[in-house]
């Protein structure tokens, strides 16, 4: 009883903590450009302020027109990561893939070389294929960089389920394929929701790749975002930049409040 | 007995790996290769690269800017597993079974769901010279108000890994949350009926549970603190005068700042060959153990 | 039933791909009206492309890189030899400039020049910045004469009446200033702005040596150089500098009050107005005096943002046409109206009466016009100063060891580069 109570206070108040950062952007962007101080961080700012440089970062800058390309991004590279990630993981566990740590490995290294050495010859292969601003393109190398983080996840997932399983599912004379589908997917939900999130705020909020490697046609929102913190005049100020910042986090942070119920189970445990 | 014929399965275990394999060497591995290629070159970014052999190897070791870079690094990746690895874990087992645990969760996700502009902005906010830090610090009559948090060395790195857990204890609290999940029920139970309880039943039946989930957190936390760069860049810059760079800021700065493809290259090789070490190291006993420690069945939905 | 479902799927899959694919690379093929335009200063170019729509029939079609430019310089070196280089692009005088020439990717426009100057649109000045062995290369899209910004506020509080016009009465001035509790200048660290009281200091202390070391045939660790840090350290013990690691944005600090003087370029106005403040009643701009008197002339730093064509663009002829009439006085009031900058074509209408006081007075002959040190130095050697200043402004002592760094740097590149 008393370490639930004790649970709780502590989740509060360290919650509370947390959001304190979140306070101080939306305190400053609900400020006009006039209105802001440096030295005045954390007074409050107003509504109207707030809701006139949203209505500016609507009408003066181009941000909207990135939102649809983001949005294609963060939804299908994500299911394409996933899927094959999951692929990878039950090859290497499932079916017992011959020297499966050293492909696994292979696959887990895509992840380890920096990603902005690769973007140079990533544009030069995509300006002389006809991939370059393009949104297949896109997709493709968002896909290949989710991948390694996907792989490893259900990797580790599907060795935490029991052998039996497959063994059983072979012996009722089921497919591999249909094993895959019919049994392994639907049981790793939640790992299957954790990658699909995670990657899909990394690619919502991807700037340096998109940057490069798109123009116009499939430019997605981040680099017109950062364009707009300009260094030698021009720009709509800086609290409209600040609003703009905020809104384009709307949606990861929605994806997230909505993908908690898969997160909810936790009857294992019970009380301690 | 494992199943009936294994030639069957591994052909079918191609079908599933080869997608996966095929699209990391063409798209990752090339470019590698092409970088080795560079940090034997003098390339400027214009022009022919010219062959200079190891020398951009000898430059790098003989500055000591690297050789600061290089520590910065390393107190990174003991700090990430420190601090974002060990509170992800203590907030997952908080909140794991506690009614409106996932809500009670949701302040630690919403920072990973920032755009990097909102993150650049709220950090200078807090700790720039005079900042919201300072200013709190003041109101509330604690010393401490004059520091000048980012250029001094090494309270920028630390200030920054700090900065940096905001965002990466969500993250791993949700994935600690994931094992927690697929821990199975009757081991547990079996062992709560016996007497174990609290920290007890943590370390001998979840902690060892958890292992999956702990290798993945730690795994990558390795790999991404060697590769640190966006909060750095964002933060400091890699300054003043380059005291808080690491390998990933190095990197960057001396290819597309400073023209020295050749040198950066080398940079990236060296970050590249220390985080496939560590990985290979850590992942090929945690993978062998973890996989070999027996399954349980997954606890019903 | 499964399979065909999925197949069919997979075909409508497969045509909305092709279709994306599609739609993009019509897109691609500019028609000879529309040029393609990659850009890294974040400026808002409509207006500019309106009018050229409606003198010659010309649209820009922009894309803008400017948060990042170092990735925005490496896209571009990659880009100019491929089918996806940009018609037209913004780049750097100095260094960068005769890196681009060296390759043969900017196309020559000693023509276009030609005409500009017999037309009176541009002083010869401007023309050596964009002149590399002989011939042209590029136009400018503006060009910026650096002064310094001043509170009228402040300076009305401690009783100076006039803008100091020698470097003794702007210490005078300083020291006033200072001891009514108000800091005199700005400063900031990091990139880009840590080379700024360098560049002043140096300049006006002895140009020749200034134009030597970025050349290569003079060094960091002279001894001129040494007495000008030495100077620079004696300012800042003085207190005259505001913090260098502040981050708040240089605007908001001007109208915060955290420095009564900013040295800034002529592109400043723009960004003030968006924090409220106005020219002629807020702040004004004065001329940055010479330190030490160099033959009568007063030197200034000029930037100027370049506009180049490449060289292999399908759309050159279209290109060039445009880059004449950027030059125009047309084009150059509906540019400096749009920025609120000061025009560089005389025959231009500059956009409000400080800047076109401020204007005259640093292109007439008493002015010695010299390269931005941003865009003068190399770029290896620009990123070891810009780094070695903000040490020396961050903790200051002796500036030695700083000089010593940013000089080895300039020796390697020099080394192997003439």
């Amino acid at each position: 009883m008393i370490s639930r109570i004790v649970r709780y206070v502590v989740l509060g108040l360290l919650g509370i903590f947390w959001l304190l950062p979140i306070y101080l952007l939306l305190a400053n962007a609900s400020k006009s450009n006039g209105s802001f101080s440096g030295t005045q961080l954390w007074s409050a700012g107003n509504f109207a302020d707030f809701w006139s440089n949203v209505i500016a970062v609507f009408t003066t800058t181009d941000i909207g027109s990135g939102l649809g390309a983001s949005t294609i991004y963060a939804i299908v590279a994500p299911v394409i990561a996933v899927v094959l990630g999951a692929f990878v993981g039950f090859a290497v566990i499932v079916l017992k893939l011959k020297h499966g740590f050293v492909w696994f490995f292979v696959v887990f290294c895509g992840t380890v070389f920096p990603i902005q050495m690769m973007v140079i010859p990533w544009f030069s292969f995509s300006a002389n294929t006809g991939l370059y601003d393009t949104i297949v393109g896109m997709i493709i190398i968002y896909s290949i960089v989710a991948l390694p983080f996907s792989a490893f996840v259900m990797r580790n997932f599907f060795s935490g389920i029991s052998e039996s399983v497959f063994e059983a599912s072979v012996v009722d004379g089921a497919n591999v394929w249909q094993i895959f589908r019919r049994i392994y997917l639907p049981m790793s939900v939640s790992a299957l929701v954790v990658v699909f999130i995670l990657q899909a705020t990394w690619v919502w909020n991807d700037f340096l790749l998109s940057l490069i490697l798109t123009q116009s046609t499939a430019r997605p929102v981040m680099p017109l975002l950062n364009a707009l913190q300009g260094t030698e005049g021009g720009g709509p100020g800086y609290t409209v930049t600040l609003t703009a910042a905020l809104l384009v986090s709307l949606p990861t942070a929605a994806l997230f409040l909505f993908t908690q119920r898969f997160f909810q189970k936790g009857l294992a445990l019970g009380q301690y | 007995m494992t199943s009936s014929n294994p030639m069957r399965h591994q052909r079918a275990a191609w079908a599933f790996m080869g997608p996966g394999v095929l699209l990391v060497l063409l798209a990752m591995y090339i470019p590698v290769v092409y970088t080795i290629y560079l940090s034997l070159t003098d390339y400027t970014g214009l022009g022919t690269p010219n062959f200079i052999g190891l020398q951009n190897y000898v430059t790098m070791f003989r500055d000591p800017a690297f050789l600061t870079s290089l520590m910065n690094t390393a107190i990174w990746v003991v700090g990430t597993l420190v601090v974002p690895v060990g509170m992800g874990l203590l907030v997952a087992y908080l909140t794991f079974g506690l009614k409106g645990g996932s809500w009670l969760r949701i302040p630690f996700l919403i920072p990973y769901a920032l755009s990097g502009v909102a993150i650049g902005v709220v950090f200078n906010f807090i700790f720039q010279n005079g900042g919201a830090l300072s200013q709190a610090l003041t109101f509330l009559g604690v010393p401490g108000a004059q520091t000048h948090w980012l250029e001094v060395a090494p309270l920028n790195t630390v200030v920054m890994i700090l900065a940096s857990s905001w965002q990466g204890i969500g993250v791993n609290a949700l994935l600690f949350v994931v094992g927690l999940q697929s821990i199975p029920k009757e081991p547990l139970e079996a062992a709560r009926i016996d007497g174990a309880s609290g920290w007890r039943l943590f370390t001998t039946m979840v902690w060892p549970m958890l292992r999956p989930s702990t290798t993945i957190v730690v795994g990558l936390s390795i790999v991404n603190s060697l590769k640190t760069f966006d909060i750095v860049e964002t933060m400091t810059q890699g300054g003043p005068n380059r005291v808080s760079e690491t390998l990933g800021v190095t990197m960057y700065t001396d290819t597309f700042q400073s023209d020295q493809y050749g040198l950066g290259s080398a940079v990236a090789i060296l970050l590249t060959i220390i985080t496939v070490a560590a990985s290979v190291i850590y992942l090929r006993r945690q993978l062998t153990i973890g996989d070999a420690s027996g399954k349980g069945e997954v606890a019903e939905a | 039933m499964n399979a065909r479902k999925w197949l069919a799927v997979a075909v409508v899959t497969a045509a909305a791909a092709a279709t994306l694919v599609g739609c993009s690379s019509t897109t691609s093929g500019s028609s000879s009206g529309t040029l393609s335009f990659a850009e890294d200063k974040g400026w808002n170019y409509k207006p500019l492309s309106a009018a050229a729509d409606k003198d010659i029939d010309i649209s820009l079609k922009t894309t803008s890189y400017s948060s990042s430019q170092d990735a925005f310089q490496a896209l571009i070196k990659q880009s100019l030899r491929t089918p996806k280089a940009p018609d037209i692009f913004t780049w750097h005088t100095g260094s960068q400039l005769e890196a681009l020439v060296q390759q043969g990717l900017v196309s020559d426009t000693s023509s276009i020049w030609k005409k500009a100057i017999a037309n009176n649109w541009v002083s010869p000045a401007i023309e050596k910045m964009y002149t590399i062995k002989g011939k042209q290369y590029c136009v400018p899209l503006e060009v910026d004469y650096w002064g310094m910004f001043y509170n009228k506020k402040d300076f009305a509080k401690v009783g100076i009446t006039t803008p100091p016009t020698t470097w003794n009465d702007l210490m005078t001035d300083a020291a006033t200033l200072k001891s009514n509790g108000i800091t005199p200048f700005y400063s900031q660290g990091g990139n880009p702005w840590a080379f700024v009281w360098y560049m002043l200091l140096m300049s006006g202390t002895d140009l020749k040596e200034y134009n030597a070391i970025n050349a290569g045939t003079a060094k960091y660790t002279d001894p001129e150089v040494k007495t000008v840090m030495d100077t620079w350290l004696d300012m800042i013990k003085k207190g005259y500098f505001s913090d260098p690691g502040s981050k708040t944005p240089t605007t908001t600090s001007f109208k915060d009050n955290s420095s009564a003087m900013q040295a800034y370029g002529t592109w400043y106005p723009g960004s003030l107005s968006q924090v409220g403040l106005k020219a002629g009643s807020d702040y004004g701009i004065f001329p940055i005096p010479a330190v030490s008197d160099q033959g009568g002339k007063t030197p200034v730093a000029v930037e100027t943002a370049p506009v180049c064509v490449t060289s292999h663009s399908a759309n050159k002829a279209t290109a060039l046409k445009y880059s004449q009439w950027l030059m125009s006085p047309a084009a150059q009031s509906t540019w400096s109206k749009s920025q609120g900058i000061l025009p560089y074509n005389p025959k231009a209408t500059a956009p409000n009466a400080t800047l076109q006081a401020f204007g005259k007075q640093v292109t007439s002959s008493s002015y010695e016009a010299y390269l931005r040190y941003y865009e003068a130095a190399p770029a290896p050697v620009l990123t070891s100063a810009l780094n070695n200043f903000t040490g020396f402004m961050e903790n200051p002592g002796d500036p030695t060891k700083y000089l010593q760094t940013i000089q080895t740097a300039s020796a390697q590149y020099w080394a192997s580069n003439k």
